[in-house]
């Protein structure tokens, strides 16, 4: 996974993306005990956020994986033997990127999604597994419930995050 | 019926006792680096593949 890394800083060291985070069940694989998963999520942020039709291009990253060799599996792409999924971030994940913890993996540097940030993108999306994901990081991660607090009333997940523990 | 004993080896456990010793456990490995776990996660990949049968389960190369 180092390999697959060091391309993902690349992204970043030739301005393609003005920072990154690793998110996802990666991340949260970070905070709790290991569980099955089968690819790496990454959220960027985007040099240029918008292309000419308001649409998200994302088209200059793939571009130079291409030309690196990298090829389409499914909806991932092949970084190194490990499937990626690159989605642009949104605000809740720019402020996520912000905030995640600067790591090394196999001495490669990176960055990691916080516990309070995951619990709100994972409330957010809301799937059976990602509500399971939530309950490993309340269980097993140290949670910060005031920071916690304060990101679910920012992004007015609050309601969400109540009616699962309530459950 | 919570303080009924159970043997386990050579040990005597409580229903209790025994999901206490499990949850420290999950929360001992939960502290492993990422790297360890991600070791593991690739031995559940190599698993869910051949024991599983699922067959487009893709085992990371790290």
């Amino acid at each position: 996974m180092k390999n697959a890394i060091r391309v993902i800083n690349e992204l970043k060291e030739r301005g393609l993306i003005k920072d990154y985070a690793i998110g996802g069940a990666i991340a949260a694989l970070r905070w709790t005990e290991p569980f099955f998963t089968q690819d790496l999520d990454v959220l960027v942020i985007l040099e240029e956020e918008v292309g000419e039709h308001g649409l998200i291009v994302l088209s200059p990253i793939y571009e130079y994986l291409k030309e690196k060799g990298y090829i389409w599996k499914g909806h991932w792409i092949m970084i190194e033997g490990i499937p990626v999924d690159i989605f642009p971030a949104d605000p809740l994940e720019k402020e996520a990127i912000a905030e995640a913890e600067e790591i090394e993996y196999e001495g490669v540097k990176t960055k990691v999604l916080t516990p309070e940030y995951l619990i709100a993108l994972f409330l957010r999306t809301g799937r059976e597994k990602d509500k399971h994901k939530i309950g490993l990081l309340l269980e097993q991660a140290e949670v910060d419930r005031e920071k916690l607090g304060r990101i679910l009333d920012k992004y007015g997940l609050s309601e969400r995050f109540r009616a699962l523990v309530e459950k | 019926m919570s303080d009924q004993k159970i043997l386990i080896g050579e040990r005597v456990l409580t229903r209790e006792e025994l999901f206490r010793e499990a949850e420290e456990f999950r929360k001992e490995r939960a502290r492993f680096s990422l790297e360890e776990k991600i070791r593991i996660l690739v031995e559940m990949q190599k698993l869910a593949q051949s024991f599983g049968g699922k067959r487009d389960v893709i085992v990371w190369e790290i």
